[in-house]
């Protein structure tokens, strides 16, 4: 059982993550409901820029990394059957995390740093901005240094034992993050502060973008991390059955962390500062990386696929319906994956070199997003809280009924919202703009989109309440916690692994090899500015 | 269910999985297809 010193650590991380969401969820339906003009009296760009930027900032920054740093906690402890390793600096992680959160804040909420999530130079926010957020990311590095250490002291402990798959996933995410983070944090430390507190003139917002293209999109691994590993540790043993294959799993960490970094240019196909052949480089690791995605929506439905059979199921589909879908481990999979689909089509007509001019910029960029991280990432969220609320506050689930509704209403609410957005960015609608209210027959064609948007945001809304409430009367319960003897369950292999190569057990080669295509995809795309002669831009925004 | 039922469904193959992955991937392709000659081509130069 774990001990009440890491239940609570990794609690206090979770309460963190999920207020910052539910904030998130509010500010998200009002800015629908800005953006279509129905309301006039709402109608305020600097409103509507200053709590875009405030909800993508919780729901990219603060809800994830909270999150993932909690459940990692948890995983660490109960997978290795050990302690967190130097716990206080574990607390001191948190409380840096969360004090960057509480000053990257106030400029967010006073209108001070309206420069969205992606904080693109020569855009310019209040120096807190940057400090509060500089401090979040330095608290989850010492996350990153707990995770590492605990991996590599259980390894010298167990000798030639394969560390466990949700370790494995941890730490391959710890890693990630280090290595994902370090392009946003050049970029804060060297240009953006420089700029905000006066020290420089201008910045050279070809560099910046360069650099935030190595974050922008292996944050997105370092979000699904987690829900992949719910995919795999959690859902088989929930649904009644085995886990395909515990080095198949490995291989797709492996790859997710190898090939998810180099790949960040498809977000500058349309920028002038990088090359054809460097963008198509990138565009081509775009590609490579839904490979890890493809195995692991193989695995994870064979396992379901064996679940299904076991439970009476037969025939080539007719395990789907056998399933235990009261479960909502098992349910949000099944969501996840359906919205993983989707969301993913819509990353590969992004990723494509030509097609992107067609969706560039436009609304169908958001609907991708939304689905690939409210959709699939969160709703694991939700599934995991489910599951490990309980084991963490020592009280059975308040409502497994309530859980029920809340998944299927999330999602629901999500291809609501989501579907219009696609259509609306094939229609011409740009994205990044506080009114869609011009008055021309273009954008009167975009209203009932909008309208669809404002009701699939408010059936989110009540979704979102409605975890809350269920985690909060879980926790709050007057039910003895003493009488609570449930324990977390991870999934097996139907073949137990006695001994896996160094390879899938180790990251020590897969660092290297990272640093080899990080060398080959970005050296010379960063190099170039310090040997041409660049034009800096002076700050704007404020 | 026997144990030798059950062995027999955890040593078979995922037939199933097999074939909605090649579903899916197929109506990806479709859709890919779709968007490229049906939306993307026939809009033209940017002018």
């Amino acid at each position: 059982m774990v001990n009440a010193a890491e239940r609570k650590l990794a609690l206090s991380h979770l309460w963190v993550a999920f207020i910052a969401f539910i904030l998130a969820c509010f500010m998200g339906e009002y800015q629908v409901l800005e953006r279509s003009g129905f309301i006039p009296a709402l109608e305020s760009p600097t409103v509507y820029f200053a709590s875009v930027s405030t909800h993508g900032v919780l729901m990219g920054f603060v809800l994830t990394t909270f999150f993932i740093m909690g459940f990692g906690y948890y995983i660490a402890t109960s997978s290795l059957k050990v302690p967190v390793w130097n716990i206080k600096l574990a607390w001191c992680g948190f409380w840096i995390s969360f004090a960057g959160t509480a000053m990257a804040a106030i400029p967010l909420l006073t209108g001070k740093a309206s420069v969205l999530y992606t904080f693109y130079l020569p855009l310019q926010a209040h120096v807190a901005f940057y400090i509060g957020a500089t401090l979040l990311v330095v608290g989850s590095w010492l996350w990153c240094l707990i995770m590492l250490v605990m991996f590599s002291q259980w390894k010298k402990a167990n000798p030639k034992q394969p560390v466990p798959l949700a370790m494995f996933a941890t730490t391959a995410n710890a890693l990630l993050w280090l290595w994902t983070s370090a392009g946003v944090a050049l970029e804060v430390l060297f240009q953006a502060i420089p700029l905000a507190l006066g020290w420089i003139d201008t910045v050279d917002p070809g560099l910046a973008r360069t650099l935030f293209a190595w974050t922008l999109h292996p944050i997105v691994y370092f979000w699904l991390i987690p829900a992949y590993t719910a995919f795999y540790v959690f859902v088989p043993k929930q649904a009644g059955s085995y886990l395909f294959s515990d080095e198949v799993a490995r291989v797709a960490f492996i790859l997710l962390v190898v090939f998810g970094l180099p790949i960040g240019f498809h977000h500058l196909y349309m920028d002038p500062q990088q090359a054809s052949g460097w963008k198509l480089l990138h565009g081509i690791g775009t590609f490579i990386v839904s490979l890890p995605t493809l195995i692991t929506g193989f695995t994870v439905i064979a396992s379901l696929e064996i679940a299904g059979k076991l439970r009476g199921g037969k025939g080539l589909f007719g395990w789907i319906g056998s399933l235990p879908w009261s479960n909502s481990m098992v349910l949000a999979v099944i969501l996840a994956l359906l919205m993983l689909i989707l969301g993913g089509f819509g990353g590969i007509v992004n990723a494509s070199y030509a097609m992107n001019a067609m969706i560039h910029n436009t609304a169908w960029v958001p609907g991708h997003f939304h689905l690939i991280f409210a959709g699939t990432t969160v709703i694991m969220y939700f599934a995991i809280a489910y599951y490990i609320w309980p084991l963490l506050v020592r009280k059975p689930l308040f409502s497994n009924s309530m859980a029920l509704i809340q998944l299927w209403t999330w999602f629901i609410g999500m291809t609501i919202l989501s579907t219009p957005w696609h259509v609306l960015g094939l229609l011409g609608q740009p994205r990044r703009i506080s009114t869609v209210v011009y008055n021309t027959l273009l954008t009167l064609a975009w209203k009932p989109y909008e309208l669809a948007m404002i009701f699939g945001g408010l059936v989110m809304l009540g979704s979102a309440c409605l975890f809350i409430y269920n985690i909060a009367k879980t926790q709050f319960s007057p039910v003895s916690a003493t009488d609570f003897n449930q324990e977390i369950e991870y999934a097996e292999p139907y073949h137990p692994v006695q001994d896996v190569p160094d390879y899938l057990n180790d990251f020590k080669l897969w660092n290297r090899v990272i640093a080899v295509l990080m060398a080959i995809g970005f050296g010379v795309p960063i190099l170039q500015f310090f040997f041409m002669d660049t034009f800096g831009s002076p700050a704007w925004g404020l | 269910m026997t144990e030798e039922e059950r062995k027999k469904i955890l040593e078979s193959s995922p037939v199933g999985t097999f074939a909605l992955m090649a579903a899916v991937i197929g109506s990806m392709v479709i859709g890919w297809l779709f968007l490229y000659f049906g939306v993307f081509v026939p809009r033209g130069m940017i002018n």
